[in-house]
């Protein structure tokens, strides 16, 4: 009995040393932290519960049976962020550089039957070099288990990616289909084929951290949600994250106290949109200024700024925000955008978060580069999206609403909930200008008819009431009220319930 | 009395104006340009009317208009406020002959003062002490140079029309001299349409003293005591005080004295300063007489106990002052701030937007004051003064003013703009300027380089560490009360923390007690009280039984303290994560200095330097053009040009870059 007990402590010695103590100063060296370093940090102190650390690799070859580690490079179990559960993975790069041995994925898919069992979250942590060569196609196996799993999982719990080392080729792709992607800039890396493969296929030179960095990712290609200054800022933040999200798509958003008072009034709001229609402004001051506390999570701040996504609360409850961004790109939506909210919107949807859209929207963004790209495709995800979702929707159109893009942006008739408007809201097809150079083309030449004619168009069509008597909108209120009238539409929609037919499932235009 | 009044002014002014207007039982007109449809002076008044396009010649300063506003109104009176038509002589003449009222001096008296030239003849012949000078007009560079060896060098020269500071240069050698009458009369003729220039000696250790004077229209005169206005930055007044701490009972009464025989040589009607120049040995000069009021009357009304404004409107009236000189009182001491929207570590530049957050402390009875002109959601635009707000304070000493000084300008939260909130609270922390002893060169001996972070050392630190413990513990308490825990597994906050601070770790332990905490730290305890909710600008209450007001933002995991001038980011952990952020590597900020970046918004109106050129350490590279100032960007270092990245014209963003170097 003492020899089991004493050998216990030297296995469980043995894992929690990892790859030894030259490979973790290595690690720190790099200015990154242990997995276990991690998960102390990202979990309740005290709280994780650790599996598996018994789980040695199954290989023989290349002389790999003599070199184990209990636990095979990846720390596995269960802990609680401010009480609330979540599982975790945390690859440990010290052991065989984080490389996913099929034992190593097997640990991985165990903790998200788990999570999926009792519906809670899933958070991995990745830093590893990739596949465990000398597996072989018992590594890419495992590779293709854990997809499976995150894709089963996807929409049932939700499941975060934090990337804090190398993350290449197949590796990509499981968190890829997780539900968000946090990096750590100049310490991750993520990319199909590397800088070298990349030189000889297509003679561009470039670095990693240029190809696959966090900043790229967070800013060029829109793979990463948010990018962070290092391991500990990933990880607290992560904490605060983690407070907005539910645990399945059974339960309700999480709900936290709040002395912000639902009444509140904000008339600094009044004069936020500018007399000067052509001007831009903030939408994110009327975001902070509506939301409990002023506290808004914002994803994806640096990719297709011109729509601002994220989490923030209204009377305690987590809610998603959509927003058109007027000092970008006056707003239009364009293909980047469209695909940022339409994601968005569908997680919201798949985990009952309530939607909140603030319109001011000129249009989609024209040019051969967004027709060729594929702008009809993917505006329609946009479409698709809030035209499928269930979730309450609050809709608030602070400026211009036009033409196709007034439909999509979670208008009345998607199913929107409570549509209001600013006073100063035009609803209508296109802009003035545009709109009397198309009825009233013989005139063109007439400066002075044009300018007329424009100024009875924009007296007719650029105002919220040709809408409203329609119905489209539901009430025009004063900016000033708008968290108000936000928190009220919310109590009053606590207990929606609205069903799509049932289908295995709908064909979004991916 | 009037029945109704227009205000020809915009701002704060123009409000304040307003609120006595109101009191006294008169109704109010505003007037208005296009930019200011939304301001609050608009918004005070019982009637506004939009008198043209937001640049103030086409608006502001349109006689046109503004008596045309009178007609449509039925206003019977005009207070000008200060600035724009104030101090002009043929507005006051058209009123005058439209059958309305000038609040203020009649147009001779404008008239005489108007001029520094004429101004100074007739303080010679009322026996007013006087710079040594030359007062007739100067023709040319060589002239200048030549007047200025007889007066003897230093020299000043200004712009005869000039006021505040502008078109006035001060020459050490005849270089500068010729220099400085140039570009003195370039600009004299670009502002003010005038070009005549004097010269006059320069005081050294000069101190700027000015006597507040009210006439009536039956020929009664009073001074109401000086204003100290010392504390300039580059000419422009910063900080007002009343009384002076450098007068003395008998040089207050020789200069009130001068100060009333001047205005009575105009037969001085309504309110007006003579300012004098105070040196070393408390030797006084006369410098000149604003026919208006000035932006530091505040200060005079809370020791005298009057209120300007209302003076001026009785007078206006006709109505006679119904005090006489001995019923003046001067009681305790007034200090005002000038709130601007500028960047003071930027080097004072001018900054624009819009006023996201503004909440001015609160206003205290016969302590504090706030006149403002502007409200939250308010905008600042590039085309009228920077000035934003004033702050006045009232004590029955002047250390006690200056306490109180300090705690409203803690409670003073902007954001959007950049202000020189962080200057005004170290300046009431200077040494010098504490100690009353200091004159117009304080701030550009005190600041040579400009004003940075580094001037602004806290004299307590503990208070900022403490309290950012107690607002992360707030935080974490609230986490814990999430939904959706598991049951007997709750979130139990900690209390030990590590709070990070210019990169220096302190322990704190910070216990949760009925109404706030007591915090542990470097074996001291402090008890903090505060009802400080999320999301609030201002975490105000009490720490060991004392008052404690600082402002706070939330970025990221970072706390921004903002107390007495410094602006701290304070990170708070648990120890063991403090431990690991400390093997995190410390990243180096991008080098900026291989460009040059612009400062502020506003429009390049030239780049003076071609690529591949070398340039040395101070020769000007660019000019931007921001709130119809010109700024010359200028090397900070010798280097060679690469690249220009804007062209001139283009509309810049702050940190845009211009030149890259190589």
């Amino acid at each position: 009995m003492h020899t089991i007990i004493r050998q216990l402590e030297e296995k469980r010695e043995q894992a929690r040393a990892g790859g030894g103590a030259q490979r973790i100063a290595a690690q720190h060296a790099k200015g990154k932290l242990t997995a276990r370093e991690r998960i102390e940090l990202l979990l309740d102190p005290g709280t994780f519960e650790e599996w598996d650390m018994f789980v040695e690799h199954r290989c023989s070859d290349f002389g790999m049976d003599g070199q184990k580690v209990p636990g095979d490079g990846v720390v596995t179990g269960y802990g609680t962020i401010n009480g609330r559960m979540v599982f975790v993975y945390s690859q440990d790069f010290t052991v065989f550089g984080g490389a996913l041995s099929e034992a190593h994925a097997e640990k991985i898919c165990k903790v998200m039957d788990h999570a999926m069992k009792v519906g809670v979250p899933v958070i991995g942590l990745n830093d590893s070099g990739g596949a465990r060569i000398q597996e072989g196609v018992a590594s890419l196996g495992g590779y293709a288990d854990v997809f499976q799993k995150n894709v089963l999982a996807s929409g049932v719990v939700p499941q975060i990616s934090m990337i804090m080392g190398p993350c290449a080729g197949g590796a990509v792709y499981s968190p890829a289909m997780t539900d968000f992607i946090f990096m750590v800039k100049d310490t991750s890396y993520m990319f199909v084929t590397g800088p070298e493969v990349v030189k000889t296929v297509t003679h561009e030179e470039v670095s990693a951290e240029e190809l696959g960095g966090a900043t790229s990712h967070a800013s060029r290609s829109g793979v990463a949600d948010l990018a962070f200054e290092n391991d500990v800022e990933a990880l607290l933040m992560l904490r605060r994250f983690f407070n907005y999200l539910p645990l399945n798509n059974r339960e309700q958003s999480p709900s936290r106290a709040t002395n912000d008072p639902a009444e509140r009034l904000d008339h600094s709001l009044d004069t936020l949109v500018p007399a000067n229609a052509n001007q831009p402004y903030d939408m994110k001051e009327l975001i902070v200024k509506s939301v409990d506390d002023g506290d808004f999570f914002e994803l994806q701040p640096e990719y297709a700024r011109n729509i601002i996504i994220g989490f923030a609360r209204m009377e305690g409850q987590t809610i998603g925000i959509v927003a058109n961004q007027p000092l970008v790109l006056a707003g239009c939506l364009d293909i980047k955008s469209s695909i940022k909210a339409a994601r968005f919107v569908r997680f919201c949807d798949a985990f009952n978060i309530p939607v909140i859209t603030f319109v001011d929207v000129p249009g989609f963004m024209p040019g051969t580069a967004q027709e060729y790209g594929g702008i009809i495709k993917h505006g329609a995800k946009l479409l698709y999206a809030y035209a499928e979702c269930t979730v309450p929707k609050v809709t608030v159109i602070t400026r211009k609403a036009y033409g196709g893009a007034y439909d999509v942006m979670a208008s009345k008739h998607l199913r929107g909930d409570v549509n209001f408007a600013w006073p100063s809201a035009e609803i209508a097809v296109m802009g003035p200008k545009g709109a009397v150079e198309i009825i009233f083309r013989k005139d063109i030449g007439d400066a002075q008819k044009i300018a007329e004619r424009t100024e009875e168009y924009r007296q007719k069509f650029a105002n919220p009431f040709i809408a409203g008597h329609r119905g489209f909108i539901d009430d025009v209120i004063m900016p000033n009220e708008t968290r108000k009238r936000i928190c009220r539409s919310l109590a009053m929609l606590k207990r929606k319930k609205l069903e799509n037919p049932w289908r295995k499932h709908g064909n979004i235009p991916l | 009395m009037f029945k109704k009044i227009l205000i020809a002014n915009r701002g704060e002014i123009a409000c304040r104006v307003i609120k006595t207007a109101r009191r006294m039982g008169i109704k109010t007109v505003a007037v208005f340009s296009e930019a200011d449809r939304l301001a609050r002076h608009v918004e005070l008044a019982d009637e506004a009317v939009c008198i043209g396009p937001p640049p103030s010649k086409e608006s502001y300063l349109s006689i046109d208009k503004i008596i045309a506003a009178c007609r449509e109104t039925g206003a019977e009176a005009v207070h000008p406020g200060y600035g724009f038509l104030s101090e002009n002589a043929e507005f006051c003449a058209r009123l005058e002959a439209a059958g309305i009222v000038f609040i203020g001096p009649r147009a001779h008296a404008m008239k005489a003062m108007g001029d520094k030239i004429a101004s100074k003849k007739l303080a010679i012949a009322a026996k007013v002490s006087t710079i040594p000078g030359y007062t007739d007009v100067i023709h040319d560079a060589e002239e200048a140079v030549r007047i200025a060896a007889g007066i003897g060098y230093p020299v000043m020269i200004k712009a005869s029309a000039g006021g505040g500071g502008k078109g006035l240069r001060v020459a050490w050698n005849e270089h500068e001299a010729r220099e400085g009458f140039q570009s003195c009369r370039n600009e004299a003729r670009n502002s003010f349409g005038d070009d005549r220039v004097f010269i006059e000696k320069f005081i050294e250790e000069p101190r700027h003293i000015e006597i507040q004077v009210l006439g009536d229209a039956h020929g009664n005169l009073v001074y109401l005591w000086e204003r100290e206005c010392s504390l300039q930055r580059r000419h422009q007044k910063v900080v007002e005080e009343a009384p002076s701490p450098f007068l003395d009972e008998a040089t207050r009464r020789a200069m009130g004295e001068q100060a009333v025989a001047l205005a009575r040589a105009v037969d001085y009607q309504s309110a007006g300063t003579v300012e004098f120049v105070v040196g070393r040995d408390r030797s006084f000069y006369f410098l000149e007489m604003n026919t208006r009021l000035q932006v530091e009357h505040p200060v005079t009304e809370f020791i005298t106990g009057l209120d300007l404004v209302e003076q001026m409107i009785l007078v206006a009236a006709g109505e006679k002052l119904a005090f006489a000189q001995q019923d003046v009182r001067l009681d305790g001491w007034a200090m005002e701030c000038r709130i601007n929207a500028e960047d003071p570590f930027r080097n004072f530049l001018p900054s624009i937007g819009r006023l996201v957050k503004y909440q001015p402390p609160a206003q205290v009875e016969n302590h504090v004051r706030v006149d403002t002109g502007v409200a939250e959601g308010g905008e600042i635009s590039m085309y009228y003064d920077p000035m934003i707000a004033k702050l006045i304070v009232h004590g029955a000493t002047r250390d006690q003013a200056i306490m109180r000084m300090r705690d409203a300008l803690n409670a003073f939260v902007i954001r959007g703009v950049s202000t020189n909130i962080a200057f005004q609270s170290a300046l009431m922390q200077n040494p010098r300027f504490v100690s009353g002893n200091f004159n117009t060169s304080l701030i550009g001996e005190e600041y040579p380089h400009g004003f940075n972070a580094a001037d602004l050392p806290h004299d307590d630190p503990a208070l900022l560490i403490v309290a950012a413990a107690a607002i992360h513990r707030r935080y974490l308490e609230r986490n814990a009360t999430i939904s959706g825990q598991m049951p007997g597994h709750e979130y139990v906050p900690g209390n030990d923390f590590v709070v990070l601070m210019n990169e220096v770790q302190h322990k704190v332990v910070a216990t949760p007690v009925a109404g706030g905490f007591d915090v542990a730290y470097g074996g001291d305890r402090y008890a903090l009280r505060s009802d400080w909710e999320f999301g609030q600008s201002l975490y105000q209450g009490s720490i060991n039984g004392n008052g404690l007001c600082m402002q706070v933002e939330r970025l990221g995991l970072k706390y921004r303290l903002s107390h007495w001038g410094t602006r701290a980011d304070v990170q708070v952990l648990s120890a063991h994560a403090a431990e690991l952020l400390a093997l995190m590597p410390k990243k180096a900020p991008p080098d900026l200095s291989r460009f040059l970046l612009s400062p502020m918004p506003g429009m390049l109106t030239e780049v003076t330097v071609l690529p591949g050129q070398a340039v040395k350490a101070g020769e000007k590279l660019a000019v931007i053009e921001a709130m119809k100032m010109e700024n010359v960007l200028k090397a900070e270092q010798d280097c060679v040009v690469d690249k220009i990245l804007a062209k001139p014209g283009e509309s810049l963003a702050v940190d845009q870059a211009i030149i890259a170097f190589k």
